[in-house]
């Protein structure tokens, strides 16, 4: 008689591995082996619809039967291994990009990072931005030693097709905007995040996108400051903050704060 | 390009935009079908409704501190009518959520959150995997607890099945050998959560489509057995019952029989899908996709008769309908429930 334990493992091997043999010598005599093909299914599809709803953009591009098959395949070597499936696909778009049916979409994985990203910051934890009072109640060398913590719905990406515009025009249904798309114009540094509204994709030039990762890999803000050295990093610091994007910060260690006093203007 | 059809993105404001599409998925199903639970509702990234209701706040509820789910009808609550039920405020007692649909943040917690207010929330979960060799995964018993401390529900139920193997997880509620092993696996993790949650849960029947020649416990005495030894409720799943007693054999007025009329504290109503089998006969799918059919709906008049007027549910998970077909077979259940109330108050008469 199998254990429990090796049931399960047999149901596992039938559903995953399509090895149907162990499981089908587990079952009631009059039961047919086809009804494993039943929980198969439901296992294929469902998981195959998670991948879906994480992924519309790609799924519009390479239409229902190319990502049918491409998600049987990544299904079978990457399959979910928690019942929350939110968090299920983070690993397709390196799968994508080494998907040799998909070469000649050279941008599908880094339209599929992005949607990753966003599909991130719609299911992010609600958290509560930092309180800028706890900020201003630091000692001027205290502040510069902040590291701060991003709200999780926060990712700084960049890619090096025009991604933003694929997304949009595809989801959008504008063939116009994607007619016009030049895969040649370089990379895009973009910034995803949840507003109070929906999630936004904004883009960013190069030296803002670098201060926000800097500040969002929680590196110190003296050196994030000294390291920017524009003159516009005030206001920006200043517009992350308000904007809440991060939900709370640590202090390095005293060594690290080199440069009180630009940290100083900026709070 | 995919021929379907999504909801066109708001037109951009400066640079970002949220546009993720919104829509009714529908299947595109190829044989055999799939079933329904554990779902996947769609998330929209939002357009900028504003999540506010619009019913007055008749109903105030103490919540979580004694509410319970009254002994009417109800409709399991899914992501496309989020914004209906706040608009329009629809007559039915309660509602129902997968828990699982809740986990993140955004816009499904305060949609449903402003629901929370009109209307008692049963959270009905479908990952948990009672049923596992391998132990509960903590943290999704975490995250199970994280949402249940926010909607803070009327009840909490789960299913006698397992979905997690080898650390996979298998998206689907999987049928349990029928074995004294099994048993004692189902009730030390029902025990478990009973513990973290502190509360008591309720466990659904399950139904399926296979049998494992080992199992030795008809599966209305393993039903009966895991309410006896760990307290926790029955959450009867009419559909369930009628489907597997279809697909196996069993004697569907047998099983309602067996199940202990105390420890019920919820019903399930649901169509299903029949299959034609090869050899003749066929296998009827629990999909959730259609109209309570005459049958399940003369089985749950059965059920009342015995258990008296238990709070029910209305499940529809595939092809999701409008709102007023859900509120139709709602209905329908509740003039059932207002006659087994008027029986039972002339047996207590009597």
């Amino acid at each position: 008689m199998p254990t429990l334990l090796e049931l399960q493992r047999a149901m596992r091997a039938s559903l995953v591995d399509r090895n149907d043999g162990p499981a089908a010598a587990m079952l009631a005599q009059n039961v047919p082996a086809d009804r494993l093909n039943i929980y198969r299914n439901t296992f294929v599809t469902g998981v195959t619809k998670a991948l879906r709803l994480s992924y519309p953009a790609i799924h519009r591009l390479v239409a229902d039967d190319f990502f049918a098959g491409a998600a049987d395949l990544f299904i079978a070597q990457h399959p979910p291994c928690a019942a929350y499936l939110d968090e299920y696909g983070a690993d397709f778009p390196q799968f994508l990009r080494g998907f040799q049916p998909a070469a000649a979409l050279e941008y599908l994985g880094d339209v599929a990072r992005l949607e990753w990203a966003v599909n991130r910051a719609i299911h992010a934890l609600d958290m509560e931005p930092l309180d800028l009072a706890r900020l201003e109640a630091l000692l001027p060398e205290d502040q510069a030693r902040v590291c701060f913590v991003p709200h999780p719905s926060i990712a700084l990406l960049r890619a090096d097709y025009p991604v933003d515009v694929i997304w949009r025009g595809v989801l959008g249904g504008d063939d116009a905007a994607l007619a016009a798309v030049d895969l040649k114009t370089g990379p895009v540094r973009l910034l995803v995040e949840r507003g109070a509204t929906g999630v936004e994709v904004s883009r960013l030039d190069a030296a803002a996108w670098r201060f926000a990762a800097a500040l969002c890999e929680g590196k110190p803000l003296a050196e994030v400051l000294a390291e920017a050295g524009h003159t516009s990093v005030e206001s920006q610091l200043a517009e992350h903050l308000a904007a809440g994007r991060f939900i709370d910060f640590r202090l390095a260690p005293c060594g690290a704060a080199a440069f009180t006093a630009s940290s100083e203007a900026v709070l | 390009m995919a021929a379907r059809s999504f909801s066109p993105p708001p037109c951009g404001e400066g640079s970002g935009v949220g546009v993720v599409p919104q829509g009714t998925v529908v299947e595109q199903l190829t044989d055999p079908p799939p079933r329904p639970s554990p779902s996947r509702d769609r998330v929209c990234a939002g357009f900028g409704h504003s999540i506010e209701r619009s019913k007055s706040a008749t109903a105030d509820f103490d919540r979580g501190k004694g509410e319970r789910i009254p002994a009417k009808a109800g409709i399991g609550l899914r992501f496309q009518h989020h914004q209906v039920v706040l608009d329009v405020g629809p007559d039915v007692a309660w509602m129902e959520v997968h828990t699982e649909n809740y986990m993140g943040g955004g816009t499904p917690l305060r949609y449903l959150d402003a629901i929370r207010r009109d209307y008692p929330i049963s959270l009905h979960g479908v990952g948990l995997s009672l049923g596992s060799a391998e132990g509960l995964d903590a943290a999704h018993l975490e995250r199970i607890r994280r949402v249940a401390g926010r909607v803070e529900p009327a009840l909490m139920s789960e299913h006698i099945a397992w979905s997690i193997a080898n650390g996979t997880y298998l998206a689907d509620l999987l049928p349990l050998p029928m074995t004294e092993e099994a048993l004692d696996a189902v009730c030390r993790h029902v025990d478990q959560v009973q513990n973290h949650m502190k509360r008591r849960i309720l466990v659904e029947n399950p139904s399926t489509y296979l049998r494992f020649r080992h199992s030795t416990i008809p599966e209305w005495e393993f039903m009966a057995a895991v309410a006896a030894r760990t307290g926790c409720g029955i959450l009867c799943d009419v559909n369930n019952i009628y489907v597997s007693a279809h697909n196996h054999g069993w004697d569907a007025s047998t099983y309602l029989a067996a199940l202990p009329p105390a420890a019920i504290g919820e019903i399930h109503l649901a169509g299903h899908s029949v299959r034609s089998l090869p050899g003749g006969g066929t296998l009827r799918i629990d999909d959730h996709g259609s109209h309570v059919i005459a049958e399940v709906w003369a089985l749950y008049g059965q059920a009342l008769a015995r258990f008296g007027p238990v709070p029910t549910l209305i499940e529809w998970d595939t092809d999701v309908p409008p709102l007023d077909v859900l509120l139709g077979e709602a209905d329908h259940a509740g003039a059932l429930l207002a006659s087994a109330e008027r029986e039972a108050r002339n047996a207590d008469a009597a």
